[in-house]
């Protein structure tokens, strides 16, 4: 038989047998069909997937604080999501930080988010009471609750967690921020997504820009709370709030917020009482973008006025530049913008703010690959000038630094994967 | 004997030829029309990791033209993203490689975000310290998300944070 005269049968079948392998395995390449997430499993891996054994990354956000006694407080999740406790003597000059056992704290089976802007708080009252708030994460993606933990005996014993604001849907009650004011208040102020729930929607997108802030109070140390009351419209929705006290004893928020268009910027508003104030604009970077800088500011109150550091992409000679800055706020948070300025580091991230007197610490991460560097720009007279200070360094996984003060004293508290170090400043 | 081949006789030598070419083109044609209809758009249900070596292996010898939509769970403005991306890639009708990469959840949890992001031909999520991969894909990448790059056929690489502008997208499938 010659070759070429089974060829069109043969040729044929080579053909179509070609075309459907190629046909199916186009197919195969393509992913399945949409199915509801519950009811997904994983396809046969290629090669490089492993998805079976991956490890989660490590949520190493920690709330610190210092006791009435002078010691320092800690709060964080451990390896398995669980919430602990511990406490140190507040360090004098370099060392490693004697870290008591950690103790366990029985949260009710809660999923608690500790993972950068979004972390446990610890805060310290009148009359023995010691607060632990916490996000509860929900279900569905970007639900939370506001969570709480509160003791009256000084931290021994800790009463069931419950829920401190008043709405209970499934949807955003995150990114919570708690503080004592001069009175003896406590404000619990947080990102809550009911108004957005609430408006008219085109298609799946809500025509609600952004979240909004909520807040609460309670002049009972935690036992009970007021409603729910609107600071504002328009947050955005996935960075923390900063909460300082003013010289007059009176509490401020400060968040980034989303002003019209799409602008985010900061804004600024005194929480007295139960009464809703008008907002204030405090930063003026025009960032505009459809974009989530999970990356909220820093406040502490200065002898007249505030200290504040954020982040934020502000057009400079022709480009745009993203900078962590700087600035002094009025005491209704009025930026002086003579006084705006960009932090030396251009990969600085997530800077906090302390101050006492002249005093100002501004501490930041800076990351470079993979080694992380901790610094700090001190002050000692009121934000006019700065020196910059490297005060420790680490490799892989960590968590944002938190500046904590106990007066005139401020220490860093920076967790990496393997432990929680402590750094005191000196200027 | 009766020849196993007579469908193939019956049909044609033409018809085969028309049927093979036809088969091929579709399956060429798969992942454009993947995208080119809401009903035929698929959540994906498998992850690959994406490690500081990864973006570099990419960029040297990944599909192009594609984009790299970076994106993290708690980002609300990322499936709007996503989708302003996807529009453009429907109205230019192009074979596109259209990248999830997740950064803040790995291997299956990844799965639960997925249907955010429905008609991504990829989804990978970050395996390692997280500064560390963004800094290898770029290291003025400031921790903001969408990040979405570019990356068109002949090479070209357009970053943005949120959207790209409209100009970047038309010179990214021209």
């Amino acid at each position: 038989m010659s070759f070429p005269s089974i060829n069109f049968r043969a040729r044929s079948v080579l053909a179509l047998g070609a075309a459907l392998l190629v046909w199916c395995g186009a197919g195969v390449a393509q992913p399945v069909p949409a199915a509801p997430p519950a009811t997904m499993s994983a396809a046969p891996a290629p090669a490089a997937a492993r998805p079976a054994v991956r490890a989660p990354r490590p949520q190493l956000g920690v709330g610190a604080a210092v006791a009435p006694d002078g010691t320092l407080w800690l709060v964080a999740l451990n390896a398995q999501g669980r919430l602990y406790l511990q406490t140190a003597p507040m360090p004098a000059g370099k060392g490693t930080t004697p870290w008591s056992a950690p103790r366990l704290l029985d949260t009710a089976d809660d999923v608690i988010s500790a993972d950068g802007e979004n972390r446990p708080k610890l805060l310290f009252g009148p009359r023995g009471t010691v607060l632990i708030a916490y996000t509860q994460v929900l279900s569905k993606p970007f639900t939370g609750h506001v969570r709480m933990l509160r003791s009256v005996d000084a931290g021994k014993t800790f009463a069931p967690p419950f829920t401190v604001h008043a709405d209970r849907q499934v949807i955003t009650h995150r990114f919570e921020s708690v503080a004592f004011d001069r009175q003896g208040v406590l404000h619990t102020v947080w990102i809550d997504k009911r108004d957005q729930e609430l408006a008219p929607r085109v298609g799946q997108k809500s025509t609600y820009r952004g979240a909004a802030i909520y807040r609460n109070t309670s002049t009972d140390g935690g036992a009970t709370f007021g409603p729910d009351i609107k600071v504002a419209d328009h947050s955005c929705e996935c960075c923390r709030i900063a909460l300082g006290l003013g010289a007059d004893g009176v509490m401020r928020a400060m968040w980034r917020h989303v002003f019209a268009p799409n602008v985010r910027d900061h804004a600024f508003a005194v929480l007295r009482g139960d009464t809703t104030a008008p907002i204030v604009r405090a930063t003026y970077d025009e960032w505009r973008v459809d974009a989530c800088p999970h990356h909220g500011p820093g406040l502490a109150a200065a002898q007249e006025g505030f200290h504040a550091v954020w982040f934020g992409i502000r057009p400079q000679g022709g480009e745009n530049v993203a900078a962590v800055r700087y600035a002094r706020l009025e005491p209704d948070g009025t930026p002086r913008a003579d006084t705006v300025r960009q932090i030396p580091d251009e990969r600085a991230e997530h800077a906090d703010v302390a101050a006492h007197g002249q005093r100002v610490a501004v501490v930041w991460r800076s990351t470079d690959g993979k080694l992380s560097t901790l610094k700090a720009w001190l002050s000692e007279d009121g934000g006019q000038t700065f020196r910059e200070q490297v005060l420790g360094q680490t490799e892989g996984h960590n968590d944002f630094p938190r500046l904590v003060q106990n007066g005139l004293r401020m220490v860093v508290v920076w967790r990496n994967a393997v432990e929680v170090k402590v750094y005191e400043i000196t200027f | 004997m009766k020849s196993r081949f007579k469908p193939v006789q019956l049909l044609g030598r033409r018809t085969v030829m028309v049927a093979s070419a036809a088969m091929v083109l579709s399956a060429w044609a798969t992942p454009l029309m993947a995208q080119s209809g809401r009903k035929n758009r698929v959540t994906l249900n498998s992850v690959l990791r994406f490690d500081e070596t990864t973006w570099a292996r990419l960029v040297e010898k990944g599909p192009r033209p594609a984009a790299y939509i970076f994106t993290t769970t708690y980002c609300p403005s990322c499936p709007d993203a996503f989708e302003k991306v996807m529009a453009f890639v429907m109205q230019a009708r192009r074979p596109v490689e259209l990248v999830v990469v997740l950064m803040d959840v790995q291997g299956k949890a990844a799965l639960e975000h997925a249907s955010h992001y429905v008609g991504a031909t990829r989804l990978y999520t970050f395996e390692g310290f997280e500064s560390a991969i963004r800094q290898s894909v770029d290291p003025k990448w400031p921790n903001v998300t969408p990040y979405i790059v570019l990356l068109g056929r002949d090479g070209g690489i357009q970053r943005s944070i949120g959207v790209p502008e409209e100009a970047a997208l038309k010179r990214w499938l021209p």
